[in-house]
C-alpha cells in the first residue's frame, strides 16, 4: 500500500485553526481542525482510497489520530502519549454516552474497555504512557479492520 | 484499508542469547526451581503488613468487592505536631508514585492540611490520570507515618482527592474518580519506579493540560508548570533509610483463591537490612524513560512490560484465549492454562515468568468470597502494536508466592541503579 503524506505548514495551520469547533468522533472532517486548534498541535495527513488518517502531534508528546472515511466523517480516533487527550474534545457528541458507561464500569485503573452497540472505547496505561482508541462500529468503512485503528 | 503489516524488529543479539519464550536458540539449560519463599515479618524498621480483603466499607455498601488488591494503613498528620488521622485500605501500587487519600474515606478525611504553594503563592492541585478516568484534588503538605514499620516523613506532598469545595477543571480528562467507590480504595500509596508521578514532563512550559494546576480559588484552577519538588513524590524515596525501593511479598495463594490471606508484607529498601536482600532474584533493568522492561510471549517480542501490584490481573494479548461472556475484561479459557513469558531488562538480562490463566467466571462462581485469586487474567486491549503503552502487565497474581522488587530511578542498590524490577 502506498501512503501519501501531506505536511501542513504553519501558515496553513493558522488558517485551519479558525475552523468551527465541531465534535471529533462522528463529526465531519472540520472537527479535525477544531481538535488541532484545541490541542495546539501539528498535523500530518495520511490517506489512501478509503481512509484518511489525520494525526495531531502535541508539544508534550501526546498524539491523536482521527480516521475519516469516504464520507468525510470521523469514524474512529486513537491516541498515545504521556497523558490522555481531552476526551470531551476527542469523543465529541459521543462523550456523554462514554461518560455514562465509564461511570458504571469499575475496573482497573490501568485499563478501560467499554463496548456498547454504538460505541467502543479502550484505553490502557498509566501517567507517562497511555494509549487508547474509540470507534463507532456502525460507521466503519466496508472491509476496514479495527486492527488498523492504532 | 486492508490490514497494515506491523514490522517488528528482532534484535539479533538478543535472540541469540535467549533460551526461553523469545523463540531463539534453546541451548540454555532450564532454570533451577525457585528457592522457597521467605516472607519478612511485619515490624520496625522497614516492614508493613499488607491486607488483601474486600476493601473499604464503602465498596461493600455499593455491593462491590476488591480482589487481588493489597492495602496498607497510613497515619497522616498536619505538620509540626498537628492533628492526625489513620486511613486504612490505601492500595499499594508499584505502578504509580505518590501518596493520595480520598477525602471521602470510610472515616472521612477531615484534616485541614496546608496547601503546597507555587512560587507565585497559589495553591497547587493535581489531576491524576488513569486509563479509566482521573482523580482531582489539591496537593497538600503532611507528616506521614507507616504505623507498623514506623517509617515517617515530614512535610511531604500528598494529594487529597475529592477535597470538599474544589471544582474539577474541565480539562482534567475522563471520568472523575473522586469517591471511594469510583476510586476503589481509600487512597493509594504509589511506590513505583519513579521519583515523582509526572517528572520532567510537568516541569516544561507550556504546561500539559490535565496534570498540575495553580488555583487562585478552588474553583478556578488553571494548568501550570511545576517543579519536581512541587510534585507528589514517591514517599519511599524520601525516607531517611531504606529508600531505594520496595519489595512486595505475598504468600502463594491456593488455586481456587483465598479470603483475606495473611502474611503479605511491604518491605522498604533493597539490600539495606538483613530482611531485604536481593538474594537469588534476577534484576531486570527498566527503561529510564517509561519504566518498562520487555516481554516476549508466544512468538511476539519487545512487548512493553511491568510488574504492577496495582493491576489485579495479568493483562496481555492472546487472541486464542476466549474472554468471559459476561465480562470481556477477563479471560475464560476452558481449562487453566500454564503459560510462560520471557522478560528482558535493558541490559539484556532475561528471566522466565511463569503464570497461569484461569477461567474467571468459574473460579468466582466456585468461590464468591475470594479476595485473592491466582491466575486472574484478561486481554490488555487498546492499540495493537503500539510501542508507547504497556503491553504485558504482570499484575498481582504474578506476585503471589514471589518477592517482587521495585527499585526507584537513580537510587543505588546492591543490584544496580534503578529503575528496575527483580524477582
Amino acid at each position: 500500500m502506498k501512503l501519501t503524506r501531506i505536511v501542513l505548514f504553519p501558515a496553513l495551520l493558522a488558517a485551519l485553526a479558525a475552523a468551527p469547533a465541531f465534535a471529533a468522533l462522528g463529526g465531519d472532517v472540520s472537527s479535525v481542525q477544531a481538535d488541532l486548534a484545541h490541542m495546539k498541535g501539528a498535523l500530518r495527513v495520511t490517506t489512501n482510497a478509503a481512509v484518511t488518517v489525520h494525526e495531531i502531534s502535541t508539544t508534550y508528546g501526546t498524539s491523536v489520530r482521527e480516521f475519516t472515511g469516504a464520507d468525510g466523517k470521523v469514524f474512529a480516533v486513537s491516541w498515545s502519549g504521556p497523558v490522555n487527550p481531552d476526551l470531551r474534545q476527542v469523543l465529541g457528541s459521543y462523550y456523554p454516552q462514554f461518560a455514562q458507561a465509564a461511570s458504571t464500569t469499575h475496573g482497573s485503573h490501568r485499563r478501560l474497555n467499554i463496548e456498547q452497540p454504538g460505541l467502543v472505547v479502550q484505553n490502557v496505561g498509566r501517567l507517562r504512557a497511555f494509549a487508547g482508541r474509540a470507534w463507532v462500529p456502525s460507521m466503519l468503512p466496508v472491509n476496514f479492520s479495527i486492527d488498523d485503528i492504532k | 484499508m486492508r490490514k497494515l503489516v506491523i514490522l517488528t524488529l528482532l534484535p539479533l543479539v538478543l535472540l541469540g542469547a535467549c533460551g526461553g519464550g523469545g523463540g531463539g536458540g534453546t541451548t540454555t539449560p532450564p532454570p533451577p526451581p525457585p528457592p522457597t519463599q521467605m516472607l519478612a515479618t511485619a515490624g520496625p524498621p522497614n516492614v508493613e503488613p499488607l491486607v488483601m480483603d474486600a476493601g473499604p466499607a464503602a465498596l461493600a455498601t455499593a455491593q462491590e468487592t476488591a480482589v487481588n488488591t493489597a492495602f496498607v494503613s497510613v497515619k497522616i498528620c498536619i505538620p509540626n505536631g498537628g492533628a492526625c488521622q489513620t486511613i486504612d485500605h490505601i492500595e499499594v501500587d508499584t505502578g504509580s508514585s505518590g501518596l493520595r487519600v480520598l477525602a471521602s474515606s470510610d472515616s472521612p478525611f477531615t484534616l485541614n492540611l496546608p496547601s503546597e504553594m507555587s512560587a507565585g503563592g497559589l495553591p497547587i492541585a493535581e489531576c491524576l490520570q488513569f486509563a479509566d478516568g482521573s482523580a482531582f484534588g489539591p496537593v497538600a503538605t503532611a507528616d506521614i507515618t507507616l504505623p507498623t514499620s514506623g517509617k515517617t516523613l515530614t512535610n511531604v506532598n500528598v494529594q487529597v482527592i475529592g477535597a470538599t469545595g474544589w471544582t474539577v477543571p474541565s480539562d482534567c480528562p475522563g471520568t472523575a474518580e473522586n469517591t471511594v467507590v469510583l476510586f476503589g480504595a481509600n487512597g493509594i500509596l504509589g511506590v513505583g519506579p519513579f521519583l515523582q508521578d509526572c517528572g520532567a514532563a510537568c516541569t516544561q512550559t507550556p504546561p500539559i493540560a490535565g496534570t498540575y494546576y495553580t488555583c487562585p480559588t478552588p474553583s478556578t484552577c488553571a494548568a501550570a508548570t511545576v517543579t519536581t519538588a512541587q510534585q507528589v513524590p514517591n514517599p519511599v524515596s524520601l525516607f531517611a533509610t531504606d529508600n531505594n525501593g520496595v519489595i512486595v511479598e505475598m504468600p502463594a495463594i491456593a488455586s481456587g483463591g483465598a479470603t483475606n490471606p495473611s502474611k503479605g508484607v511491604l518491605v522498604f529498601g533493597i539490600g539495606t537490612e538483613t530482611n531485604n536482600a536481593l538474594g537469588s532474584a534476577t534484576v531486570l533493568l527498566a527503561s529510564d524513560s517509561d519504566g518498562f522492561i520487555l516481554a516476549s510471549y508466544n512468538g511476539t517480542t519487545n512487548l512493553n512490560a511491568a510488574l504492577d501490584s496495582g493491576s489485579n490481573a495479568t493483562f496481555f494479548t492472546d487472541s486464542t484465549i476466549p474472554t468471559c461472556t459476561d465480562n470481556a475484561s477477563f479471560y475464560c479459557p476452558t481449562s487453566t492454562l500454564n503459560l510462560t513469558a520471557t522478560l528482558t531488562g535493558t541490559d539484556n538480562t532475561m528471566a522466565t515468568a511463569n503464570f497461569t490463566v484461569v477461567n474467571a467466571d468459574s473460579v468466582f462462581n466456585a468461590n464468591s468470597m475470594a479476595t485473592a485469586m491466582p491466575g486472574l487474567s484478561g486481554p490488555i486491549g487498546a492499540l495493537p502494536g503500539n510501542n508507547i503503552m504497556i503491553q504485558f502487565d504482570l499484575g498481582m497474581p504474578f506476585f503471589f508466592g514471589r518477592n517482587v522488587f521495585t527499585a526507584i530511578e537513580n537510587q543505588t542498590t546492591p543490584g544496580g541503579t534503578g529503575p528496575y524490577y527483580a524477582f
